[in-house]
């Protein structure tokens, strides 16, 4: 930059091919990361019946002593999986799978199973819903799959029916029913494996 | 047209963004040791003159119609963070658009205060996104800032495509000043270190 003719005319790079040089790489790259995505199934067609809970707030629970709601849908591979007024008492778990607490809870509950913690008489199911497949850890059934979860799972509608069914607020959701059908407690966030195993027993012995 | 076939397009786009102004940011900080450097930055600034208001407004406006997307089309709901990025993204494509048309080189002093708080924003929002922990132990479904609704290639989100954005407009004005237009020869050549 010593020739006053150099500092008149400064070298200049083709910026507007550029830009436009930019714009269709992203189109093309674009294109092939999302020519054959494959259609992942991840969402279901599950049928509630019954009274839908109200979401839950804060402080009591209006629904505790509510009929539970019943849910005809089915897994990921499609097999069927209800959950209904069977006569006994039962946990549900909604997870979703761009949550970072369900991502954290679902080895917890996974421990807690494996250590035969469960009691005979109650019975465990998981709704995945909220799903997105633009969020992270998509699809949820390829996350539940990696973590060995062996508990039924219902996957959810696009609506998250199921979801709203259950007055879904936070992620991870919990919903005890006892052996008559009636919503025992329902409480979200990640719950320890003593504290779920303190709900279970009450759920037990009635 | 898929939400996810658009939000791969975006999270590209700005990943080139961000590949761009990561190697100006570079650029710029050898330049302060490196007389080659210094020219090579000197061209690149030279290549935006006269298109800094114009750059910056299509990037503004994109940014708007994006954020658009996600909220009318994607039904994605914004946050309260979101909000704020909002509040300073969208005037830009307003005001940048009538200084384009009346050649207002002034509006610069406007727009940078707005885009650098805006991109603050989006730099504690993407944080806060990629350490959820800090915050309670459940994920609401309502409005979770800490929640991404986009997590493409495993760290591009919305609130980093804002950063991009704000990024963007802050390095084009500043690359395109006014003053280190012409006349070309009767700046220093070392004039080119308080350009960025």
């Amino acid at each position: 930059m010593t020739t006053a003719s150099r500092q008149t005319s400064p070298r200049k790079f083709p910026l507007v091919p550029v830009i436009f040089g930019a714009v269709a790489v992203a189109l093309v790259v674009t294109i092939i990361l999302t020519f054959d995505s494959g259609t992942v199934e991840a969402f279901g067609t599950p049928v509630v019946t019954g009274e839908a809970l109200a979401p839950l707030g804060d402080g009591v629970d209006a629904a505790v002593g509510q009929m539970a709601p019943s849910v005809a849908g089915e897994n990921f591979t499609g097999d069927a999986v209800t959950i209904t007024n069977d006569g006994r008492p039962k946990m549900i778990i909604l997870l979703a799978h761009w949550c970072p607490h369900c991502q954290n809870e679902v080895p917890v509950v996974q421990a807690w199973l494996d250590a035969g913690q469960l009691p005979a008489g109650v019975d465990i199911y998981s709704v995945a819903t909220g799903t997105s497949s633009t969020r992270e850890n998509y699809p949820p059934q390829t996350w539940l799959e990696r973590e060995g979860w062996t508990p039924p799972v219902i996957a959810d509608d696009q609506a998250y029916t199921v979801g709203d069914a259950f007055g879904l607020t936070a992620f991870p959701f919990w919903v005890f029913v006892n052996a008559d059908g009636t919503v025992a407690a329902r409480t979200t966030g990640e719950l320890s494996p003593a504290v779920i195993t303190q709900i279970v027993q009450s759920l037990v012995s009635g | 047209m898929t939400v996810n076939t658009v939000s791969t397009f975006f999270a590209v786009g700005t990943i080139l963004l961000g590949a761009g102004l990561i190697t100006l940011a570079l650029l710029w900080a050898a330049s302060l040791v490196s007389d080659r450097a210094a020219a090579v930055l000197e061209a690149v600034a030279a290549s935006f003159d006269g298109l800094g208001l114009r750059l910056a407004w299509v990037m503004a406006v994109t940014a708007t119609l994006g954020s658009l997307y996600y909220s009318q089309v994607a039904h994605f709901i914004p946050c309260e963070f979101c909000w704020y990025q909002r509040i300073a993204m969208y005037p830009l494509s307003v005001i940048l658009g009538i200084a384009v048309f009346r050649r207002d080189e002034s509006i610069r002093r406007y727009v940078l205060p707005l885009a650098v708080i805006g991109g603050g924003l989006s730099t504690y929002h993407y944080l806060i996104q990629q350490f959820p922990n800090l915050e309670v132990g459940a994920c609401s479904t309502i409005v979770p800032c800490t929640t991404a609704w986009v997590w493409k290639f495993d760290f591009v989100s919305i609130p980093l495509m804002a950063l991009a954005s704000f990024g963007t407009i802050v390095a084009v004005l500043l690359l395109d000043r006014p003053s280190r237009r012409s006349p070309a020869a009767t700046m220093e050549p070392t004039t080119h270190q308080e350009a960025m």
